[in-house]
């Protein structure tokens, strides 16, 4: 099956859109249930823009990881993240770093300065590039701030999330994806690393009583 | 033969580790041993025909092992059999103190020997995306080895180790891709894009911009594995609260493996751009974590920290040696990774032990070391002077060579600096050494006396490194010059 090239560029555009969409959500959000849905519909979606770009070329490698990644990080890492919510007792972000509406202004500034510095950066890439491309370093960035500035760890591993989310649409829009070999690997470490976040999480409910990184601070020097 | 061996290093590991998983906690013992043994084997016929031979190129040349990779292999795997070795010691002792609960021990060496052949898989491929899938897959199987004990601390540095890994080796896919991008416009979308054999070939023709900012992320990225300063804040607590062999193997190994990894980049940056871009970012790195690790070796009070620091300065020194570049400094840099991570994994070993049978891992508690436990004690010594790099010894001769080769490529003010902070450093840890094996005696217990096999678990080791710094065989010096000349930009 192919489609042509026009609607697979409608597809890319629509989808990197979004993504940048949900980024400014995920970083005005304290509700960390919310944020799971939100990282989860992103995922979904950089999957989707990847099947895309791969009906258009023909490329049957971008398929499958985009299917792939479509099941794994829409599916099975929510549901995986969700579980640990429900038997945490805090399910907002109370205290982060930089509060909602500031994260808002952030993330707002880092779609603009993306757009701006990505503008001819990269020339001749594929079909996706120049308009994957700044909402690929965008999602990037978003992660980073996340990452940096929330406290709880399900929170933490959302940014993560996010931030994988732009590596992987910076993967399509500079080149086609990675050959199928490597997307694969890069996926199934990206399952099993949640994984072992979700165990730590849960040994960090049983040890301490909460998800809250602020308890980790016992190590200096 | 060739394919069967490659595959055993990988399998053998593999197996055993899912046979552990499940076994009871004395055949995991084991069968660990059998299947380590059994890679080390098989790595180290395969590291000597290349040697011999040059370089090997087996399953559709999806695995190329040059001159470069047999060497980090093989330190891999020795690095990787010492860990086993010291691991029963280590769960005798944990057990003794009611920190092992059933089918721990399983566990153990089954993460254990999986750590090992994700390691191992590293130098063995010949795909730069691959090689980051082993590194990434390595790291989260280190994570949970550095919070299996379970208390605060340990779930504490296991998860900024996880999440800092995590940042960072996403910064090294985000390398790899830009490497891509540009190998593709030359290549074309074929699947040795990504090969650093092909990449080495077509390197004058990459797109300068992309190669540069793919050398800056992979820096920052396999930086952080490496634990190069500012990416390093995770590995003091993950190198101190993972258990002694897991600390062995993360400092003598994983460290090294980051740095192979770095060393690849370099490679294919330095031909594409002219040496001068990525060598100064490297010998940049390499100073500034030598100056940044050194007031905590000075001021240090824990005993693992101690050696975690002074795994973040020899990887500080061994990045130093891959910017100078240059025969005598890159021969410096091949000796002095396989001496320190021979040492380093030991000298763990040894304190390990010490810190066991302390019930605490602070210098001031486990002082009059040397007296209560002689064998750990004497080793801890030997060890310590080994990586203070006083002679004779394989660091020794390394950091000579580096500092005259940073010399003889014209990086004389970086080869003082470098010296000035390394005679520091020494005062520094060999003074806290001190204080543990001669100090006032702090409320530390007597451990077992240690059995003959654990006096040659650390000793032979140790008498190696040692030994390396009085004499090179001939095959051992003529592998050692292949080496260099694979990281001198040549094809070994």
């Amino acid at each position: 099956m192919t489609i042509d090239p026009r609607t697979a560029a409608a597809i890319v555009d629509g989808c990197a859109a979004a993504i940048v969409v949900l980024g400014v959500g995920l970083a005005a959000t304290r509700s960390i249930g919310r944020a799971i849905w939100l990282v989860a519909i992103q995922s979904a979606l950089t999957g989707v823009a990847a099947i895309g770009v791969g009906l258009a070329t023909g490329a049957e490698h971008l398929v499958i990881g985009g299917l792939l990644a479509v099941g794994a990080k829409g599916v099975v890492v929510p549901f995986v993240l969700g579980s640990i919510l429900r038997r945490s007792p805090v399910r907002r972000e109370r205290h982060p770093l930089l509060g909602p509406r500031a994260s808002l202004v952030a993330a707002v500034a880092i779609v603009f300065a993306a757009s701006a510095g990505a503008d001819g950066a990269f020339v001749g890439a594929s079909v996706a590039a120049g308009r994957g491309l700044p909402a690929a370093i965008a999602t990037v960035l978003t992660g980073l701030l996340l990452i940096m500035t929330r406290r709880k760890a399900l929170s933490l591993v959302v940014g993560l999330l996010v931030f994988e989310n732009g590596i992987a649409l910076t993967a399509f829009s500079l080149t086609y994806g990675m050959p199928l070999v490597v997307e694969l690997g890069v996926l199934f470490d990206v399952l099993i690393a949640v994984v072992v976040a979700w165990i730590y999480a849960r040994r960090m409910l049983d040890t301490f009583g909460s998800t809250s990184t602020d308890q980790l601070r016992s190590l200096r020097g | 033969m060739t394919e069967l061996l490659a595959a055993l290093i990988i399998v053998a590991p593999t197996a055993a580790g899912l046979g552990a998983w499940f076994a009871d906690d004395r055949q995991a013992g084991r069968l660990a041993a059998v299947g380590m043994v059994t890679a080390l084997a098989a790595g180290l016929t395969l590291a000597a025909r290349v040697f011999a031979e040059g370089s090997l190129r087996v399953f559709a040349g999806e695995v190329v092992v040059d001159a470069l990779g047999a060497y980090v292999l093989a330190l891999v795997l020795v690095v990787a059999t010492i860990a086993v070795a010291g691991s029963a010691s280590h769960l005798a002792h944990e057990r003794a103190a009611g920190r092992v609960r059933p089918h721990d021990a399983g566990r153990y060496y089954a993460l254990l020997l999986w750590f090992a052949g994700g390691l191992a898989l590293v130098p063995l491929v010949d795909n730069l995306g691959l090689l980051w899938v082993g590194i990434e897959a390595t790291t989260i199987v280190s994570a949970l080895l550095v919070g299996f004990t379970r208390t605060p601390a340990a779930i504490e540095a296991a998860w900024k180790y996880l999440i800092l890994g995590s940042i960072g080796i996403g910064f090294a896919l985000l390398g790899t891709l830009l490497l891509y991008a540009s190998s593709v416009s030359v290549l074309g979308e074929t699947s040795d894009a990504l090969a650093w054999t092909r990449l080495s070939e077509i390197a004058p023709r990459l797109d300068p911009g992309l190669a540069r900012l793919a050398f800056i992320f992979a820096l920052a990225g396999y930086g952080t594995k490496a634990g190069l300063v500012p990416f390093h804040t995770w590995l003091p607590d993950a190198h101190s609260q993972a258990p002694s062999p897991i600390s062995s193997l993360l400092s003598g190994a994983a460290l090294a493996v980051a740095l192979y990894a770095l060393a690849r980049f370099h490679l294919v940056t330095a031909a594409t751009l002219g040496p001068a871009f990525s060598s100064t970012l490297l010998v940049a790195f390499g100073l500034l974590s030598l100056a940044v690790a050194l007031p905590f070796i000075v001021a240090q009070g824990d005993l693992k920290r101690l050696l975690a620091y002074s795994s973040v300065e020899h990887v500080g020194l061994a990045t130093l040696a891959l910017g100078f570049g240059g025969h005598v400094a890159l021969l410096g840099f091949t000796l002095h990774l396989f001496s320190h991570g021979i040492a380093k994994s030991t000298i763990f070993l040894a304190a390990g032990r010490l810190v066991a049978e302390s019930g605490s891992g602070r210098i001031g508690r486990l002082g009059g070391s040397l007296a209560r436990s002689p064998a750990d004690g004497r080793a801890l010594a030997v060890a310590a002077l080994v990586l203070a790099g006083l002679p004779p010894s394989g660091v020794f001769v390394a950091e000579i060579a580096i500092l005259l080769g940073g010399v003889q490529a014209g990086w004389s003010l970086a080869a003082g600096a470098a010296a000035a902070i390394l005679a520091l450093a020494v005062a520094g840890f060999l003074f806290h050494v001190m204080r543990v094996l001669v100090g006032p005696p702090g409320s530390a217990g007597a451990g077992p006396p240690a059995s003959r096999r654990w006096a040659l678990v650390l000793g032979v080791p140790l008498t190696v490194v040692v030994a390396a710094g009085l004499w090179t065989p001939s095959p051992i010096g003529a592998a050692l010059e292949q080496v260099v000349g694979v990281l001198g930009g040549g094809r070994g």
